[in-house]
């Protein structure tokens, strides 16, 4: 009963907390507002007229969409990035910094299955795929498994924050048996919905793009570099307007291990390259639509080819230290690899996997209004998201959110 | 899990699985009320046809003989009013014996496309926006020397007459695999093989996520990407529940070889209508069967058969000295 | 931040749990990975259908051809006339025969009809049958045609697959004079991705009385 009524303490002042704030927060929360709005706009005109709003046809069914959703699953390995250094290796700087990295992981896991659901041609009926309730095809179809371990891992660090920040409101240590177990168990699970989003696309024979071994490591290299890059930048951004106290030491060392995600994941990149063009058979249709395009159909080889600018450069940041140690240089590196992996680990590797299509034949796809908005719409609701969890969360370890009996 | 469970090898006298549906009813009591509000409000709202019956029904295979029975004759009133015909809705299921084969004389195909709208017409499907079931692939004669290739094909030729000079053609549609990747991906089940070896869908079953479409070897499933279209005095009133009933916006639709047709012995829409005579479809368990002097008599071969997804769908080249 | 003020050792994770938490993690996946190898075939699961039994075979009929006897060919109208005579010479085609392209093989006029009696069409062997069973005549020639035929894969049924089923003979796709197939106008092509676009909305009026 007195935890119960702490807990409602505990949600009224955090509602209290996001409530209130400096001109520059409503102005960022007005800002998403706006966005949210276009997005949820945009998406009442799918609903209304359905799908044929974005620019995905029978030649390419998936897009933007599962594009943003598939890289999303990378970011979501923020907050392992960095459970591993502070509890595995029980590195202070980095351990100081876990919370903001599960809140992360939190937004993200929520936006992934933002754009699944947007993405659905008839979202009302989802309750089919519940167990109970519908029939779902386990074990069978991996998109069953893809939702189970994306809602474990959701609930896994849900269930971590709010333990710790609901501990730390009442002014007690929170229980160190209960929640080490639960954060070593993200790790499997950080790993698992990597692996299990890849096997998605892995275990389709009908589509060799997809249909190799290397797609679930080049997952796990990509989420690497994109996690802890929007981790840093975040960290940059709350240290400067002082919500969060975080050493050089510790951002320096997400930057190494940046580099030995980004050598690993353009090594990755490198070795399919190779596969594909130097023995090329029939299956290299899709990477030359990649990287050279086809029919003259090349606007995503521009891209393919500018992620790989922007990776590249980012490594080289990443991998000297004289470079690595300026912060803004490191900043920079950071927003590189984030843009360098979305767009490889996100349309470039849906478009050219569906593109040409199983008849061989090459649609441009590219997002329409509708898609751009929608999903702009789903990216504000995560910042938004994240911002009202962090400002809980900093305002508690602050102190200045405390429970009246603390 | 819940997954539907394989009613073929239950055993007969086993009480239905109470907890299944006990729980379904106390779900649907509970979400009428509750859920029925929310979505119905839009879905009204917005102008499309919707009622709790259908939003709650139950995925075809769990369906009981009785539930079945209110369901056709439900959906027979439903569309014979909407259309302003007599609509007659069926749920006949497969033959004892039979696994249905289909064969293809690529010797003979002029690419003239009747088999596509014929298929169109039999199947209401949409005709704006525009779904087509069955795709003409038009290939080089000369660039056949290195092997049939589909990235070679062209489904969008226009030629004043067909066959054209030096070409020839390969009509496409749902190879009803064997082992379908299809029904393997599908999170919800609303996919299956049918004794009889056709491949269906249950279209209010389907939530339209598209992963069958990205699995699908052979490009045979189509979406509706808007709310589908047919004019009622082009409706089809011979229809079937897992087959050629009118489609909702959002779910995947295919080629069920005329489940309605050959479920009653007939052939198949796009049998009847070839001009050339170059379809072959019957009975692959049927010594006499004419698919069975096909296999036996010519040299057939599947699409992408290296990814042994085992297609029913055989096309072969049936004239000799004809190239 | 929590944990920041406590003892740096005591979140550290006994070595020897972090060892069972990492074999668990790799039994995990070496689990799924094995799985892989039974879900690759998915159990056919569908309907409990009651048993229906093959239903009755029906007859093969041919397409009836159309009764046509002498006096519908009023042959002798013309061919009695001396300098109209037949003859088993080829010769240019006229007057009433101007239009009709012969192009089937070497043969010639007689070859396959009876200058007596055009209502019947005569066989190597100078039988005659009706043409109704001109099929007799064309696999004279054409009989490893026959069986294919007979077996209802080459030409072309209508009907059923199971039950009655009708073939058409020879000559109702091949024109007998010129029987290689011509060339017809296709059906028009499919839309291309880019050309499916929204449909007008209907607004307003509700099509087929939709409720």
């Amino acid at each position: 009963m007195d935890t119960l009524r702490l807990f409602s303490q505990f949600i009224r002042g955090s509602i209290r907390v996001v409530a209130h704030g400096g001109a520059g927060y409503y102005i960022w929360l007005a800002v998403l507002g706006v966005v949210m709005a276009a997005g949820l706009f945009a998406y009442g005109n799918q609903a209304l007229n359905g799908l044929i709003t974005s620019n995905m046809r029978d030649q390419v069914s998936w897009g933007f969409y599962i594009g943003n959703f598939a890289f999303l699953v990378g970011v979501a390995a923020a907050a392992v990035v960095l459970v591993i250094p502070a509890y595995v290796y029980n590195w202070g700087p980095i351990r100081d910094v876990v919370l903001v990295g599960e809140l992360l992981s939190v937004a993200a896991i929520v936006m992934c299955m933002l754009f699944v659901v947007v993405d659905l041609g008839r979202p009302e009926f989802v309750w089919h795929l519940m167990p109970g309730f519908g029939t779902p095809n386990f074990p069978h179809s991996l998109l069953t498994w893809d939702i189970l371990v994306l809602n474990c891992y959701f609930l896994i660090n849900w269930f971590i924050v709010t333990h710790i920040l609901f501990m730390a409101f009442t002014g007690r240590d929170y229980n160190h048996r209960l929640v080490l177990p639960i954060i070593f168990l993200s790790i499997p699970f950080a790993i698992g919905i990597h692996t299990v989003t890849a096997f998605l696309f892995m275990g389709l024979e009908g589509r060799p793009y997809w249909h190799t071994a290397l797609l679930a490591p080049r997952f796990l290299a990509g989420a690497f570099c994109s996690g802890p890059s929007l981790t840093l930048v975040v960290f940059l951004v709350l240290r400067r307007i002082g919500k969060l106290s975080i050493t050089d030491a510790a951002l320096l060392k997400i930057g190494e291990l940046l580099a030995y995600a980004m050598a690993v994941n353009l090594f990755f990149v490198g070795t399919e390259v190779f596969t594909e063009f130097y023995g090329e058979t029939a299956h290299t249709v899709h990477a030359r639509f990649q990287w050279f395009g086809i029919d003259g159909q090349s606007t995503l080889a521009t891209y393919s080819w500018l992620a790989l600018a922007m990776n590249a450069t980012a490594l080289v940041i990443f991998v000297a230290p004289s470079l690595r140690n300026r912060m803004p240089l490191l900043a920079a590196a950071c927003v590189l690899a984030f843009g360098g992996v979305f767009i490889e680990k996100g349309m470039g590797l849906i478009l050219p996997g569906l593109t040409p299509d199983a008849l061989g034949e090459v649609y441009a796809y590219g997002p329409s209004s509708t898609e751009v908005v929608v999903g702009l719409g789903i990216w504000a609701f995560g910042a938004f998201l994240f911002t009202l969890m962090t400002k809980v969360a900093s305002a508690i370890t602050s102190g200045s959110l405390r429970s009246e009996s603390a | 899990m819940g997954t539907p469970r394989n009613r073929r090898v239950k055993q007969a006298g086993e009480a239905p699985e109470p907890s299944g549906s006990s729980r379904r009813d106390f779900i649907k009591t509970a979400a009428t009320v509750g859920a029925g509000a929310i979505v119905a409000a839009p879905a009204v709202a917005s102008g499309f046809d919707f009622d709790l019956e259908s939003f709650f029904q139950k995925n075809f295979r769990e369906l009981s003989e009785e539930e079945l029975d209110a369901l056709v004759k439900r959906l027979s009133r439903k569309y014979s009013k909407k259309y302003g015909k007599d609509v007659s809705v069926s749920a006949i299921g497969p033959m004892d014996g039979v696994l249905y084969g289909y064969g293809l004389d690529i010797s003979r195909c002029t690419g003239c496309r009747r088999c596509v709208h014929a298929c169109v017409e039999e199947n209401n499907q949409s005709r704006d926006p525009e779904i087509q079931w069955i795709r003409v692939l038009e290939f080089e004669r000369s660039e056949a020397l290195r092997g049939i290739d589909l990235k070679d094909g062209n489904p969008y030729y226009e030629h004043k007459e067909v066959p054209d000079e030096g070409k020839f053609y390969i009509p496409i549609a749902c190879q009803h695999c064997e082992d379908s990747p299809c029904s393997k991906v599908c999170p919800t089940g609303a996919t299956w093989r049918e004794p009889d070896g056709i491949v269906v869908i249950d279209y209010d079953w389907c939530i339209g996520c598209r992963y069958c479409m990205a699995a699908c070897p052979y490009g045979a499933r189509h979406f509706n990407w808007a709310e589908p279209n047919v004019p009622a005095e082009d409706i089809n009133p011979d229809m079937h529940v897992i087959g050629n009933v009118p489609r909702k916006r959002g779910v995947v639709e295919k080629c069920t070889f005329c489940i309605q047709r050959t479920r009653k012995g007939r052939y198949p829409a796009c049998h009847e209508i070839c001009p050339v005579g170059a379809r072959k479809f019957g009975n692959l368990l049927d010594p006499e069967s004419e698919i069975r002097y096909v296999m036996k008599h010519k040299r057939t071969f599947v699409l992408k058969a290296e990814l042994e997804t085992k297609p029913k769908f055989f096309y072969f080249w049936g004239t000799e000295g004809r190239s | 931040m929590p944990g920041a003020g406590n003892d740096p050792g005591k979140d550290r994770l006994p070595g020897n749990q972090a060892t069972i938490w990492g074999t668990l993690g790799l039994a995990v996946v070496v689990i799924v990975g094995l799985s892989a190898v039974r879900l690759e075939h998915q159990p056919e699961t569908t309907r409990d259908y009651p048993p229906r039994p093959l239903i009755a075979d029906g007859p093969a009929v041919m397409k009836p051809a159309p009764e046509i006897d002498d006096e519908y060919l009023p042959c002798r109208d013309c061919h009695t006339s001396p300098d109209r005579q037949t003859g088993p010479i080829p010769r240019e085609l006229e007057y009433e025969h101007e239009d009709t392209e012969l192009a089937h093989g070497n043969l010639w006029c007689l070859h396959c009809h009876d200058p007596e009696r055009p209502g019947r069409l005569r066989l190597a062997d100078s039988s005659l049958v009706k043409f109704e069973d001109s099929w007799q005549l064309c696999t004279q020639c054409h009989a490893k045609k026959l069986p294919e035929w007979r077996a209802g894969v080459h030409g072309k049924q209508t009907g059923h697959w199971r039950g009655p089923k009708e073939y058409q003979t020879c000559v109702e796709c091949h024109e007998p004079h010129a029987p290689p197939f011509g060339t017809i106008e296709p059906k028009p092509r499919p839309k291309r991705p880019d050309e499916i676009i929204q449909p007008a909305r209907i607004s307003g009026e509700e099509q087929h009385g939709d409720s």
